[in-house]
């Protein structure tokens, strides 16, 4: 039998899954210039890169755990979205580089950073060594927000398939961590739970004003947790307010019940008949 | 000597939490004792639907309607956001024969005012433009509505608060005994007294009947339900089979032209869409004790038939399944009444009904403690009737 491929065999995204999830840039897009390639193939609630977007190009819409399509035609390959893109999984690629060369830029975030001019060691989405590049561009202003953005130089027949570097040194053990930001109480209009939309503020009324004291009784107050996630995603962070809330560890709270499905499945799926369209 | 309150409510689900606040109201000193949350057991585990369609033409539906009128002002006046609406219900009829029974239904609930009509073929294709094409007819009930059933709940209990009610939440009753002039209720945080202790404890009413030396004969009857994503609008209402009147009093020769797995876990469709675009499906029963897991042949049998009556159904996800316990009682009705035991009372054994039945439920009981005359005679309701 042949191996399967694909995110949840591999631990990376197939070519297959992405032109599935995301769609991929024409060649004719790519002889125009720089283009976005977002490489997003599971539905998570998640969607900053729709509003990183200057030019509109990034499409998610409702429900949020849509994977992201890029418009080839809007999206000039300014690369807003790969530092806001917070599974680094969006790229640029510039196919018309020079005549032998392409760039590709991706998000890079261990120290120590490369230079402009360095060689580097271009890595295939597994990992794996594809060929050596050249450092063109490093990009860390403020507004990436600690996630800086590599442009490397490869071969462009390479292109497709390179999507990092190989880190310059490796950490001493137990090392490599750094907190980039002190640990905090978020801000009321922090948006905790995604998928209902449900902010830091609401899941603090359910607790100091409406009694709840466990996940499971926030969820049942303001919804959070609700949605097509089922709390996986904002069940650590509303576990978190509740401990500062109730000045318990979090290890002592109760989570929210587990209940099938463990992913959402389809009703035909469920009722063993096909799914319709 | 600690205080010694008036009422003792045990149980702070939809009904306990109602006769909370309806004995504040009326200037009662009440504390709401619960073993968990509010809201914690059944009432967080039902639908919202408020219904006169399915209750049995006589005093079922009058009682059903009292508390269904209700709503309306419930919202403002408990101050919350209980998300009511009132659209109305729509059974669906899938044979000539099952028409018959619910043109025949129909006819006797309208001689009690309960306003419905009949439904064609056409009229009722019309009404819902995503049923499938083969349905025979629908019978509409004109005032049935839905509310979020935990809201509810939260809405009595802090209304009641706001009235000086107690709230002990957490704090699971561990014996009760009648002294003289009041009850000692023992918790695990500590000794409550009441003269007055309403038992609204649901399935675990017997629990609490036990320990007054009650025997209460209610039984968990399980339900499991399908939660959908926020999707479109599949319907603008509550829609479910006629056949759900059939497998919830068990009654009638009418055999449904489903499945066997439809058949072993007396599943009948049942359509709910909820203010936040999701859509829940039930419904299933069955007797196994305080089981609430989930099991795979009830959910696929619930996914099979919701396809059946919209099969669009079949493209659009379920992200959650849940099941909960009804208080279910031999003959279908809750008990509301008091007891051989001067000052014990039961609320509770309202089956699939105590979401719509509260509000009535709370007021006829903050009556029936104050000596005062009931809206109606409630002698189907007393706990008497099961003594022989």
């Amino acid at each position: 039998m042949e191996k399967q491929r694909g995110l949840i065999y591999d631990g990376y995204p197939s070519r297959e899954e992405i032109v599935s999830a995301n769609g991929w840039p024409s060649e004719e897009r790519f002889a125009r210039g720089p283009v976005a390639i977002a490489e997003c193939v599971q539905e998570i609630p998640c969607n900053p890169c729709e509003a990183a977007c200057p030019f509109h190009a990034i499409k998610i819409g409702t429900p949020i755990t849509n994977t992201p399509r890029i418009d080839e035609d809007s999206c000039t390959g300014c690369g807003s979205c790969v530092a806001a893109c917070s599974g680094l999984a969006i790229f640029v690629v510039d196919k018309t580089y020079s005549e032998s060369e392409a760039l590709i830029s991706f998000p890079f975030e261990y120290l120590p950073l490369p230079e402009k001019g360095d060689k580097a060691e271009a890595l295939s989405r597994a990992g794996e060594y594809v060929c050596e590049g050249t450092v063109v561009r490093v990009m860390n202003p403020k507004k990436n927000d600690h996630t800086p953005v590599i442009t490397l130089a490869v071969p462009t027949d390479k292109v497709d398939d390179v999507r990092t570097m190989r880190r310059l040194v490796l950490p001493e053990p137990g090392k490599g961590f750094e907190n980039v930001e002190p640990e905090g109480v978020l801000d009321d209009d922090v948006i905790v739970c995604r998928c209902e939309e449900i902010t830091a503020g609401e899941v603090r009324d359910a607790i100091r004003n409406k009694k709840a004291t466990t996940v499971t009784e926030v969820k049942r107050r303001c919804r959070a947790g609700m949605g097509l996630c089922q709390g996986r995603t904002c069940g650590k962070l509303v576990s978190r307010i509740l401990a500062e809330e109730l000045g318990s560890a979090p290890d002592t709270l109760t989570g929210s019940t587990d209940r099938p499905p463990v992913r959402p499945t389809t009703f035909g799926e469920l009722a063993g008949t096909k799914k319709e369209v | 000597m600690s205080q010694i309150y008036d009422i003792a409510v045990i149980g702070a689900g939809s009904i306990g939490t109602s006769c909370a606040y309806y004995n504040a109201k009326k200037g009662a000193d009440v504390i709401l004792i619960d073993a968990g949350d509010i809201a914690d057991s059944t009432s967080s585990r039902s639908d919202g639907n408020i219904l006169v369609c399915d209750k049995q033409p006589g005093f079922d539906a009058l009682f059903a309607k009292a508390s269904q009128d209700m709503f309306p002002g419930l919202e403002k006046e408990l101050d919350y956001n209980i998300e009511w609406t009132q659209k109305g219900s729509l059974y669906l009829t899938e044979t000539e024969e099952e028409f018959e029974i619910a043109s025949r239904f129909c006819s006797d609930m309208k001689q009690c005012g309960i306003e419905m009509r009949m439904l064609d073929h056409k009229e009722v294709l019309e009404d819902e433009p995503y049923l499938a094409k083969d349905i025979y007819g629908g019978l509409e009930t004109i005032s049935d509505g839905s509310v979020y059933p935990i809201g509810l709940a939260y809405a009595f209990a802090l209304a009641a608060e706001r009235l000086g009610a107690v709230l002990s939440l957490h704090n699971p009753v561990v014996d009760l005994k009648k002294e003289e002039n009041y009850f000692s209720i023992s918790c695990e945080n500590g000794t409550i007294l009441a003269k007055n202790v309403v038992n609204a404890c649901g399935v675990r009413a017997p629990l609490i009947g036990k320990m007054a030396g009650l025997d209460i004969p209610i039984r968990a009857r399980q339900g499991q339900i399908l939660v959908s994503e926020q999707t479109f609008r599949v319907a603008r209402r509550k829609v479910h089979e006629f056949g759900y009147m059939l497998t919830k009093f068990q009654s009638g020769d009418y055999e449904r032209p489903v499945s066997e797995r439809v058949k072993r876990n007396e599943v009948a469709f049942v359509f709910e869409p909820t203010a936040s675009n999701n859509f829940l499906i039930g419904s299933s029963r069955s007797f196994v004790g305080e089981d609430i897991r989930s099991e795979i042949d009830v959910m696929q049998a619930l996914a099979e038939r919701a396809i059946r009556f919209f099969p669009v159904i079949a493209g659009i996800k379920v992200i959650r399944a849940y099941s909960g316990l009804r208080p279910f009682t031999p003959d279908h009705m809750p008990i509301v009444s008091g007891t051989a035991i001067p000052g014990f009372y039961i609320a509770a054994g309202h089956e699939g009904d105590g979401i719509g039945l509260s509000p009535i439920t709370g007021k006829c009981m903050a009556d029936i403690i104050a000596g005062e005359e009931t809206f109606m005679d409630l002698s189907p309701l007393s706990f008497e009737r099961f003594s022989n």
